[in-house]
């Protein structure tokens, strides 16, 4: 191999690894554009969106090299961010020797899957957490710590099998026949406090936040995808709650 | 004192998020923390008789200076604080209520809604770019006196 490919390759793995975690288009970029500098390399270009990267190095020289990934939008894994930014920062700053850098980046661009039974637990407590936060009663959040609980069993279940917008619907059909069901039981409950903490986990939060950062970098495409990610995931969120609420008082069920 | 329990409410779901989203564990507290003051000036603000448009955009202004803040103390990347402690401010319950005015019959109440959830979207947006505007070298700054200052008191103790 070729020390420029080797150099695109290793920058390549650090811009992957954070893209699919869910870094910003600017942080992606800068990382593999440091990369490729530390090894006295100035003749390149990285072009990087939401779901793809593009670079070519040395495009003059006899050794030139480039590629096209596709990366397709993952879960968000703030930890991996985190560590490939350690590490980047690390090979820049003591000009890490190719092979070494490559091996421990290697090592830590591995992706875990992660632990369902904390995501189902945070989950929960999340739900719980901001039905209380949003006006509920101890008891309404009670509800949507397990209703919390349940959805992400559910989101769990389903992750990678079917189209993430329509897990979303179901999700949130889930959750709100849920509360229905617990309201039409005791009057001490308060369906929309419920049905609003249960459904925060399934809130585009993350996509609104980076979309509003990659727009402020300048990188309208990936803004715009986040964007529409966004409001995608809004709607169907409001789709699922409507079609919930819709049967729910067709069959007769008192909402309050 | 609803306060209080509202704002240990929102470090215990800022906390639950932040392990959603699979952060270093070592962030957990911090994220919670910055997610409990964003609420807290949230509530400050509509105590003051602002709507909730307004009292999100200065919230959001807060957490986005306080992420950042702790993203050069930390020395990791913003995204981490500033992604969890957001979800206090995102209008889910303008996008239930929407839907739910909307099946209801009731279309002047969805509008109104629906109208309020994108202002609280748009004042979202507002304060994180406020919050970007800051130059990067106030914080640089900062952090580097707070660090001193620190260090200054440690001494003085030993």
């Amino acid at each position: 191999m070729e020390k420029s490919q080797k150099i695109l390759n290793l920058a390549l793995l650090a811009g992957v690894t954070l893209l699919k975690s869910g870094a910003e288009i600017f942080r992606v970029q800068e990382t593999m554009e440091r990369i490729i500098e530390t090894y006295e390399i100035y003749d390149y270009h990285v072009y990087v969106i939401s779901n793809g990267i593009f670079a070519t190095i040395n495009e003059k020289q006899p050794d030139h090299y480039s590629v096209v990934r596709h990366v397709p939008l993952g879960s968000v894994n703030l930890q991996k961010i985190d560590e490939i930014n350690q590490l980047s920062r690390q090979i820049c700053q003591e000009k890490m020797p190719l092979e070494e850098a490559y091996s421990k980046l290697s090592q830590s661009a591995v992706i875990e899957p992660p632990n369902p039974h904390s995501m189902v637990l945070a989950s929960g407590l999340g739900a719980a957490g901001f039905c209380f936060l949003f006006g509920g009663s101890l008891l309404d959040s009670l509800i949507a710590l397990l209703l919390g609980l349940i959805l992400q069993i559910y989101l769990n279940h389903t992750s990678g099998r079917r189209s993430k917008f329509l897990s979303y619907i179901i999700g949130s059909i889930l959750v709100t026949a849920g509360a229905g069901l617990v309201v039409s039981f005791s009057s001490a409950f308060d369906f929309n406090h419920i049905v609003i903490g249960s459904i925060i986990p399934l809130v585009p939060g993350v996509s609104l936040t980076t979309s509003v950062r990659e727009f402020f970098n300048g990188d309208y495409v990936s803004g715009t995808i986040h964007l529409v990610d966004a409001l995608l995931t809004a709607i169907c969120i409001a789709l699922g709650v409507g079609v919930a609420i819709f049967l729910f008082t067709s069959l007769g069920g008192q909402l309050s | 004192m609803s306060m209080i329990f509202q704002v240990i409410a929102a470090i215990i779901g800022v906390m639950a998020f932040a392990a959603l989203f699979r952060a270093p564990r070592r962030y957990y507290l911090d994220c919670g923390i910055t997610g409990g003051i964003g609420w807290l000036i949230y509530l400050l603000v509509m105590q003051q008789g602002f709507s909730t448009v307004i009292a999100s955009l200065v919230a959001t202004l807060a957490l986005t200076i306080l992420s950042r803040m702790l993203s050069v103390w930390r020395q990791a990347p913003v995204t981490i604080f500033l992604v969890t402690s957001i979800f206090t401010l995102v209008p889910g319950a303008g996008i239930y209520y929407t839907a739910y005015y909307l099946i209801m019959d009731q279309i002047g109440s969805a509008a109104a809604k629906g109208l309020e959830t994108f202002k609280i979207a748009g004042a979202i947006t507002l304060g994180i770019l406020l919050g970007m505007g800051v130059p990067q070298k106030v914080f640089i700054v900062t952090c580097r006196w707070g660090k001193g200052l620190i260090q200054h008191f440690k001494r003085d103790s030993v």
